[in-house]
C-alpha cells in the first residue's frame, strides 16, 4: 500500500505554482478585512499594502479551499425557509460566500447533535443525508454533490462548490456493516471512529477494526477528530487508506480535548494522514494569527502534505475574528503568505492534501476490493 | 416430476420469450434467518432444495426472468429501519456475487435488458411502512438504494395506514398516508397494497397517481381472506393501470385451507400457546392437531381458479405472480418451489389462455406498471419538490 500512496506525491498533483495568470481580477481595494487587522489591539501592523490579500486570492483561484467540516446540514433544519443562492443570513454559508471565499469542495457534516443510537441514530443520519442532497439539487448553479477525488475537480472545473457526504458519526453505522455499505452507496466518505462501544477510550474492538477495514474496502476514509489516542494508533496501524482528522489543531498551543498533542500529529503525519485545523476560536485562538500559528506548527510537525483546513462554520461556537464565515479564507492566506507560506505550501493547505487523501482512499479501496469479500462480520461474533 | 405433457413443453417455450416477472421472494430473509447472511452457506449457485425454495438452478427451470426480492423485516419489532438496509445489503450482494444469473435492475428498461441478455433482472420491494420509520428521508434513501415497491403495511397496522390483519385504526389511509403515497408517485416507486385492509387499498387508490400493484394477493371472491382482494377493488385497477399479482400461499388460496389454518391456530391457544410458537412443546400440540386433521392440499389448480376470476373481474392486462417463495412455509402441489412456474402456464393453456394472454401474465403487465410509475414521476418531479412533511405535522 505505501507504494500506492506513493504514486500519489502531492507535489506531482499540485505541480509547479510559478506560473500563475498575471494579471489577477481586480480587487476592490483591499477594504474592510486589512482595517480590522490594524484596529485589532496587539496586532501586529499588517502589510499596509493590499498585495497579501490579491495574491491570496489568486493563488485561492487556482487552489481552492478544499473545507474539511461544515455544519450546515443540521443549522438549515432549524430554518423554515432559506435562500442559499442569493444569501442567507442565517448562517454562515450559502453560495455567493463560498464563492467569494473561494471555497472548491465543502465537507458537509452528518454528526448529530444529540446521542442517538441503534435505529433512531440509522433514521436521523439518512435524514441528514437527504437534506443536503436536496440542498444541492436546489441550488445547481452552485453547488454539486461530490463522492470522491474526481468528481470534486470536476466541479471546480464547472465553478461548483463540491459538496462532499461526511463525516458522520460512529453511531449512524448501528453497529452494521451493511449500513456502512449503505451509507456509502448513498454518498458518505468520512465516518467519525468515537463514541461507540467499538471505537471508545480504549481504542478499537476487534469489531472496530473489521469497521476499518471495510472503510477502507469501500473508500470511506477514518475521522479520528475526538477519537482517543488508542482508537487515533490503532486505526493508524490497520488502515490501508490515509485518515483524516477533520477538527483538530495544536495541543501544544491549545490544550483542547479535540487538538492534537505533537507526537500523535508526527504518528499522523508519517502515516499520510491529514490533520484539518478547525476554525473556532475554542481550538485554535480568537484571532487570525492565532490560527495561522497552529498551522505553523502542525505543518512543522506533521509536514506540509499533512495539514488542511476545516472551516466548521454553522456547527455552534465562535470563530476567530475576521473569520466569521465561509467568505473569509482569503484573508486567512493573505496572512499565511504573509508569514512567507510559499504558494506551493498554500495549495497543500487548501486543496492538495485533501485531494491526495481523497485518491488515496479511492486507490486502497480498488486494491481491497481485489483481495476482500463484502465482511459479513457482526459485532456479536467479534465483540460479544 | 411429473410426465412432460404437450402443455408443459409449450409453457416452458413460451416462458422463453416472456419469462416470469416475480414480485414477492424472500430469500433474502431466509437468508438472514438461516445464515445470518452467509452467502457462502447457502451459495445459491448449488442446490439449496434442502433450506431454500429459491437457487439459481430452480429460478431458471421455472423460467423466471425477473424477481422484486423482498426486503421484508418484521413489524412486531424495533429497529426495522436499520434491518431493512441490512437486508437491502444482502440482496446487493447476491447481484454482486452471480453476476452471471443475476442483473442489478432500477426501471422497466433494466428489466427489458436483463431479458435480452439472458439474466434474472433483481429489484427490491420493503414489505411494510415500518420500514421507512415515519420518514419520507428514510423512503427516499430506500428508493436511492434500490427498493422499487413498498408494501404498505405487513400484518400490523402503521400509524398512517391500516393492515388486513390488524385492528382498523386509521380507517385506511391517514393525512401523511397519502402523503406517503404521492411521495411514492414523485420517487417512482410503486404503491404496494398487499397485506393492506381493503379500506387501505380504497384510499391509495383514490391517492395514487401511478398504477399500484399487488405483490403477492390473490382473489377474495375465490377464497375469503382478508389477505385477498375484493372484486371491487379489482374492478378498479383498469383504471389505475396496475396489477394484481396472485399469490400461492395455500392459506390464503384454498378455503379449506383457510379453515384448516383457523382451527389449527384455535388449538394451539386452548392449549396455552400462541399460534406462531415454534418451541418443540409447541410443535408436538400442533403435530397430534395435524395428526387428526389432515392438512388440506392445494394445487396448480386453485391458484388457476384465481386468476380465471381475477382475469374476468380485472381484466388480463391486470394480472401478474408473486409467489412468495421462502415467505411460506407450505406451498402448493406442483408449485412446490420457484422451478414450478412452468406448471401454472401449462394448466392456464389447457383452460384456453392465449399466447399473448400468458405473456401479459408473466412479464408484460409488471413491466408495463414500472415504466408507469417512472413516467408519472418525471411529470411530478417538474412541479414538485421532496417533501418536507411530518406524521405529527398531517396527523396531530
Amino acid at each position: 500500500m505505501a507504494a500506492l500512496q506513493d504514486d500519489l506525491h502531492p507535489a506531482q498533483e499540485v505541480g509547479e505554482l510559478d506560473g500563475l495568470p498575471e494579471p489577477f481580477p481586480a480587487v476592490e481595494a483591499a477594504e474592510a478585512p486589512e482595517a480590522t487587522v490594524a484596529a485589532e489591539p496587539g496586532a501586529p501592523v499588517a502589510d499596509p499594502d493590499a498585495l497579501p490579500l490579491e495574491r491570496a486570492r489568486a493563488v485561492l483561484a487556482a487552489h481552492p479551499v478544499a473545507d474539511g467540516y461544515s455544519g450546515l446540514p443540521w443549522a438549515l433544519r432549524r430554518l423554515s425557509w432559506y435562500d442559499l443562492d442569493t444569501g442567507e443570513s442565517a448562517v454562515h454559508t450559502d453560495v455567493p460566500r463560498l464563492r467569494e471565499g473561494h471555497v472548491g469542495a465543502l465537507f458537509c457534516a452528518l454528526h448529530l447533535p444529540e446521542s442517538l443510537d441503534g435505529d433512531r441514530a440509522v433514521g436521523a443520519t439518512l435524514e441528514q443525508l437527504d437534506l443536503v442532497k436536496t440542498v444541492v439539487r436546489a441550488h445547481p448553479e452552485g453547488l454539486r454533490l461530490a463522492r470522491g477525488a474526481g468528481e470534486s475537480a470536476d466541479a471546480r472545473h464547472c465553478r461548483r462548490t463540491a459538496v462532499l457526504l461526511g463525516p458522520a458519526g460512529a453511531a449512524a453505522l448501528g453497529d452494521s456493516l451493511s449500513i456502512l455499505r449503505c451509507l456509502h452507496d448513498l454518498g458518505l466518505r468520512v465516518l467519525t471512529l468515537s463514541g461507540t462501544s467499538w471505537a471508545s477510550e480504549t481504542g478499537l474492538t476487534r469489531f472496530g477494526e473489521e469497521v476499518v477495514r471495510e472503510m477502507n474496502r469501500l473508500g470511506v476514509l477514518p475521522d479520528l477528530t475526538g477519537a482517543s489516542p488508542e482508537t487515533i494508533r490503532r486505526t493508524l496501524v490497520v488502515s490501508k487508506a490515509p485518515v483524516l482528522c477533520t477538527r483538530s489543531a495544536a495541543r501544544a498551543l491549545r490544550p483542547h480535548p479535540a487538538n492534537l498533542p505533537d507526537d500523535l500529529l508526527a504518528e499522523l503525519g508519517a502515516a499520510g494522514g491529514l490533520c484539518m485545523v478547525p476554525l473556532t476560536a475554542e481550538q485554535t485562538g480568537p484571532t487570525v494569527r492565532d490560527v495561522v500559528d497552529h498551522l505553523d506548527h502542525v505543518r512543522a510537525v506533521a509536514g506540509p502534505e499533512c495539514v488542511g483546513l476545516s472551516g466548521t462554520y454553522d456547527a455552534s461556537g465562535a470563530h476567530p475574528l475576521e473569520l466569521g464565515d465561509v467568505s473569509c479564507y482569503p484573508r486567512l492566506v493573505a496572512e499565511l503568505l504573509h508569514r512567507d507560506w510559499s504558494e506551493s505550501d498554500v495549495a497543500l493547505l487548501t486543496w492538495g492534501n485533501l485531494q491526495r487523501v481523497l485518491r488515496g482512499a479511492d486507490c486502497a479501496a480498488r486494491a481491497a476490493q481485489q483481495r476482500r469479500e463484502p465482511s459479513t462480520a457482526t459485532i456479536a461474533t467479534l465483540d460479544g | 416430476m411429473t410426465a412432460v405433457t404437450p402443455s408443459l413443453e409449450r409453457a416452458r417455450e413460451l416462458l422463453r420469450e416472456f419469462p416470469v416477472v416475480d414480485g414477492h421472494n424472500d430469500l433474502p430473509w431466509a437468508l438472514r434467518e438461516q445464515v445470518r447472511y452467509d452467502l457462502g452457506a447457502r451459495d445459491i449457485a448449488a442446490d439449496q432444495s434442502a433450506h431454500l425454495h429459491t437457487d439459481l438452478a430452480r429460478l431458471r427451470a421455472g423460467g423466471v426472468g425477473a424477481q422484486f426480492w423482498s426486503v421484508y423485516v418484521r413489524s412486531d419489532l424495533p429497529g426495522a429501519l436499520t434491518a431493512t438496509l441490512e437486508q437491502i445489503d444482502c440482496v446487493r450482494q447476491l447481484i454482486a456475487r452471480h453476476p452471471g444469473d443475476l442483473r442489478a435492475a432500477l426501471t422497466a428498461a433494466d428489466m427489458e435488458a436483463a431479458r435480452g441478455e439472458g439474466r434474472i433482472a433483481s429489484l427490491m420491494g420493503a414489505e411494510g411502512g415500518h420500514s421507512i420509520d415515519n420518514s419520507l428521508a428514510a423512503l427516499r434513501g430506500l428508493y436511492e438504494l434500490g427498493v422499487r415497491y413498498m408494501t404498505l403495511t405487513h400484518n400490523h397496522n402503521v400509524a398512517w395506514a391500516d393492515s388486513a390483519t390488524d385492528e382498523p385504526r386509521a380507517g385506511g389511509l391517514t393525512a401523511f398516508g397519502r402523503e406517503v403515497v404521492r411521495e411514492m408517485n414523485r420517487l417512482g416507486m410503486l404503491v404496494d397494497l398487499s397485506h393492506v385492509a381493503a379500506s387501505t387499498m380504497r384510499d391509495a387508490l383514490d391517492t395514487s397517481a401511478a398504477p399500484v400493484i399487488f405483490s403477492h394477493s390473490s382473489s377474495r371472491a375465490v377464497c375469503d381472506h382478508p389477505r385477498n382482494i375484493p372484486d371491487d377493488v379489482l374492478e378498479r385497477l383498469p383504471a389505475n393501470g396496475g396489477v394484481a399479482m396472485v399469490t400461492f400461499v395455500p392459506k390464503f388460496v384454498l378455503q379449506a385451507a383457510v379453515e384448516w389454518t383457523a382451527a389449527a391456530d384455535e388449538n394451539m391457544r386452548a392449549h396455552g400457546f400462541h399460534h406462531l410458537d415454534t418451541t418443540a412443546e409447541a410443535m408436538k400440540v400442533h403435530h397430534e392437531f395435524e395428526e387428526r386433521h389432515p392438512r388440506p392440499v392445494a394445487t396448480v389448480a386453485t391458484v388457476a381458479d384465481h386468476l380465471d376470476h381475477m382475469r374476468e373481474v380485472a381484466g388480463i392486462d391486470h394480472l401478474g405472480i408473486g409467489g412468495d417463495y421462502d415467505g411460506t412455509a407450505f406451498t402448493p402441489q406442483g408449485l412446490d418451489d420457484v422451478s414450478g412456474y412452468p406448471n401454472l402456464v401449462a394448466e392456464l393453456l389447457d383452460r384456453g389462455w392465449s399466447a399473448s394472454d400468458l405473456a401479459k401474465l408473466t412479464w408484460q403487465n409488471a413491466v408495463r406498471v414500472l415504466g408507469a410509475a417512472e413516467d408519472v414521476a418525471r411529470e411530478s418531479q417538474a412541479t414538485r419538490g421532496p417533501s418536507n412533511a411530518t406524521i405529527e405535522a398531517l396527523d396531530g
